[in-house]
């Protein structure tokens, strides 16, 4: 994985990335590249590490070692403040749940992104309603997010990631607690989404019906990126 | 039995941090309600003429020392509200336990003396360190106890874990009945229910009664008016809990259509969603507001009243046996009030570590920490402010009768000073809120998105 | 796989040219191997012998004369058996990658490598299935049959897996007695 002349540089690119949690090392030399608009699959076993090195790529967690390079700027030395606004404009996230706040309906969760950027709640919402149309909840955007089937909130999740446009949209897991049907809608619409706006997608997953979205994948064992396979 | 008490013991012992506050905290409950249970025990074994050498005289004449009995009864309120308040530490976790439990095969009446028992062991504890302290402080005073009072000196430390212990038992009465528990959400809290409501109707129409009746006399004594009386002060009750959770609800819905920042978007919803969440712990506050500014205005027409009657020398007795009387009221209404603040401390922080997860998503999604401080504030600060507004003005109102009552020495003035009070609580609570602020920062910490 | 129910399943529809329904097989299980013509053929052939179908009559029109056949009464009933049927769950493990597997522990070869690489081109088929599956004008014969080789590719994956993890703790074990 090096890069030689003629490849743009990459979006983001973790080196070398250590993060220890008590004495557990989640992470040991972990690299790891993401290229603009490309769809990224990280498979491996559970505790494997996958989700410290997502944590460590978004800017989350700082890494105790390695660097974090995002559009030329170093993540890892970033202070918090500029992190927070990063992970606000640039990223977006999805967990396997828990992104959704409970008390706001599926259209204020998706609008929040847009009124933490300063935008009026009329104009969030309605905003958030077009998201919500392209993923197709519109119609529950007045419910809860603990109203709705799983797979209606993961696609309102999706979602509240994908409002303010941003260049890198995080994924752990975003289907982990769906079944295959549900888990399919999900992935479509995350993949479709993220190929027309041209959003790169990191994608964290142990299931390769999952991984098989993604153009490309790397495997992650005892805290590092086993060796290459075949070229994709 | 002693296989639940063993049980009980080990849950205890294996339990994590947030669980020993618990224990901690009920400990501190049940000590504080000992010591008020054993003081209230003493007092009412002594009958007729004594020579008490503390509060000032007040404890040596059977009138005044009935008054401080019963001030001291009410002041067990707020410490029972407080142990309510904590035996809902770490609620979320124990539903949990106790729903394992259950699966494991325990049957429901198993699992609830096992909790029973694990409230009871932490009052035990508290009730023991207080009897501990009591005894050599009584002891100290009184040179040979009657037998009356050594009854109450081994009936409170025991009575105390017992009613701890069935308190707890009422409280997970609804969890052990399943198996699955309350587990899968936390659900809002339910607002007053229909005995509530009956019980508040029956009391308007008996304080309805009683006004409309045509006078004739001495009305208070007849029992009719005496049962009013009650009647009105359950209504008061009834109506300040049931204020600050309608209030709650109405604000959230009003707010939450029109907000247009997040963080009050966020604290609207919140109280939208569950008006009645800190609807006990509010209801407090706007008593301790009531009964405070209200003690604030009598004391100052009371103390000029006092100062006035000594200048001209028709003053009774020694100005002390005056002042300590209200010296110590103004100290019970300052521990209720403390304790008052404890429970909403402890309500906030419950709050936060139950939703950790979910405020780590949301900073890694990156809402800024202070969006989620500013609504985890308002949330506290918007349904307190019309309840602190309402109990002052109330206890305004107290005082300027009580000035327009007691105008014989001085001249009438309005008790402007006791406006302070509900400034004061009011700031109080927000400081009592914002202690919760460093929790924030160590729940939104990303190592709590590895916990489902 | 039995050809002779699926030709028999597509003369349900009704009458039908041995080509007709050569291309009709093809749409229909777009990700199976094409039938050969000549396969076609002789399956009718048979089936006309077996009296499960019937030559319905010939065309003509401008080109060669092609025989048009039909199903029978006999030709619908065995058809109803064979669908209701169940079919044997795995009774014999036959499998290229599992045999390549247990040869080359034998031969002293490295498994693992291959696994790799097999794994790698799995995955590489299954963003294929993927992609096909979820484009936009996707028919629902294409999404089912895509479904259907992606969780049979999974499995296989699923067996790689653990056997690569197997042959590492192997490994270890070997090494470190």
């Amino acid at each position: 994985m090096t890069d030689n002349g003629g490849t743009p540089p990459p979006l983001l690119a973790g080196r070398d990335l250590a993060r220890a949690h008590g004495r557990t090392e989640a992470l040991r030399g972990a690299s790891v590249e993401l290229r603009a608009g490309e769809i990224l699959a990280v498979t491996g076993a559970s505790g494997s590490g996958k989700s410290t090195l997502l944590h460590c790529l978004a800017g989350i967690v700082r890494p105790d070692a390695g660097s974090v390079t995002y559009a030329g700027e170093r993540l890892d030395r970033l202070p918090e403040k500029r992190l927070s606004e990063l992970r606000r404009t640039d990223f977006g996230v999805v967990f396997q749940f828990g992104q959704l706040i409970p008390e706001l309906t599926a259209l204020d969760n998706v609008a929040l992104p847009l009124m933490l950027a300063g935008a009026t709640r009329t104009d969030a919402r309605a905003r958030a309603g077009e998201w919500l149309e392209r993923f197709g909840v519109r119609g529950q955007g007045e419910l809860r997010p603990g109203s709705m089937s799983g797979g209606q909130a993961q696609r309102a999740a999706l979602a509240r990631a994908l409002v303010t446009g941003p260049k890198v949209v995080f994924a752990d897991e975003p289907t982990g607690a769906l079944d295959s049907l549900a888990s399919e809608q999900v992935m479509t619409a995350l993949v479709h989404t993220a190929r027309e706006a041209g959003t790169a997608v990191l994608l964290i997953t142990h299931d390769a019906q999952v991984a098989a979205y993604a153009d490309r994948e790397v495997r992650m064992g005892d805290g590092a990126v086993r060796p290459a396979e075949v070229a994709a | 039995m002693r296989a639940d008490l063993r049980l009980a013991w080990l849950l205890t012992r294996g339990s994590d941090r947030r669980e020993w506050w618990r224990v901690a905290l009920t400990a501190a409950g049940a000590g504080l309600a000992t010591g008020l249970g054993l003081a209230v025990a003493v007092l009412l074994s002594l009958d007729g003429q004594y020579s008490v050498a503390v509060g000032s005289g007040l404890l040596d004449q059977p009138g005044t020392r009935d008054g401080v009995v019963v001030a001291l009864m009410l002041l067990l309120v707020p410490v029972f509200g407080f142990l309510g308040q904590c035996a809902r530490i770490g609620a979320v976790h124990r539903d949990r336990r106790l729903a394992a439990l259950r699966l494991a095969g325990a049957a429901p009446g198993q699992v609830r003396r096992i909790a029973a028992l694990e409230t009871g062991l932490a009052c035990l504890l508290g009730s023991g360190l207080a009897t501990a302290v009591a005894i050599p402080v009584l002891l100290s005073l009184w040179s040979r106890p009657a037998v009356l009072a050594w009854a109450g000196i081994v009936l409170v430390p025991v009575g105390v874990p017992v009613l701890g212990a069935a308190v707890s038992a009422l409280a997970l009465r609804r969890v052990v009945a399943s198996p699955l528990g309350r587990v899968r959400r936390v659900r809002p809290t339910r607002p007053p229910g229909r005995v509530f409501l009956v019980v508040s109707a029956l009391c308007t129409v008996l304080v309805l009664l009683t006004v409309l009746t045509p006078d004739n006399g001495d009305r208070l004594a007849s029992s009719p008016a005496r049962l009013s009386v009650f009647a009105l002060i359950v209504l008061v009750g009834v109506a300040v809990v049931w204020l600050p959770g309608w209030w709650s609800g109405l604000l959230g819905r009003v707010v939450a259509v029109r907000a247009s920042r997040p963080a009050l978007l966020i604290a609207a919803e919140r109280l939208r969603d569950d008006p009645w969440a800190a609807a006990r712990t509010n209801a407090a506050v706007l008593l301790v507001t009531l009964v405070g500014t209200g003690f604030a205005g009598v004391r100052q027409v009371l103390l000029a009243d006092l100062h006035a009657m000594r200048r001209d020398g028709s003053l009774g007795t020694d100005m002390a046996f005056y002042t300590t009387g209200i010296d110590l009221t103004a100290a019970a209404l300052l521990v209720a009030l403390v304790i008052v603040l404890s429970a909403l401390v402890v309500g906030t922080a419950e709050s936060l570590a139950t939703r950790r997860r979910g405020l780590a998503a949301q900073t890694a999604a990156g809402v800024p920490r202070g969006v989620l401080a500013r609504a985890l504030l308002l949330e506290t600060a918007l349904p307190l402010l019309p309840a602190v507004t309402v109990a002052g003005a109330g206890g305004m109102a107290i005082g300027v009768w009580y000035a327009a009552l007691a105008t014989e020495h001085t001249a009438s003035a309005v008790p402007y000073g006791a406006l302070l009070v509900p400034v004061v609580v009011y700031v109080c609570c927000l400081l009592a809120a914002a202690t919760s602020l460093p929790l924030l920062r160590r729940s939104v910490h990303p190592a709590e998105l590895r916990y489902a | 796989m039995s050809t002779r129910h699926i030709l028999l399943g597509l003369l349900e529809a009704g009458p039908s040219h041995g080509y007709d329904l050569k291309r009709r097989h093809d749409e229909r299980f777009p990700q199976a191997r094409p039938l050969a013509y000549g396969q076609a053929y002789t399956t009718l052939q048979r089936l006309v012998r077996d009296g499960l179908a019937a030559v319905d009559g010939t065309d003509a029109d401008g080109g060669p004369e092609r025989t048009r056949y039909r199903s029978t009464e006999a030709g619908a009933q065995e058809l109803a058996r064979w669908a209701g049927a169940i079919s044997p769950p795995a009774p014999f493990v036959t499998n290229e990658i599992f045999a390549k597997v247990v040869v080359s522990i034998l031969a002293g070869g490295d498994p693992a490598a291959y696994l790799r690489d097999q794994r790698a081109a799995h995955m590489e088929r299954m963003r294929e299935l993927t992609a096909l599956k979820t484009a936009r004008n996707a028919d629902l014969t294409t999404v089912l049959s895509a479904d259907f080789a992606l969780n049979h590719l999974d499995a296989d994956l699923r067996w790689m897996n653990t056997t690569a993890d197997r042959l590492t703790t192997l490994t270890a074990e070997v090494d470190s007695a």
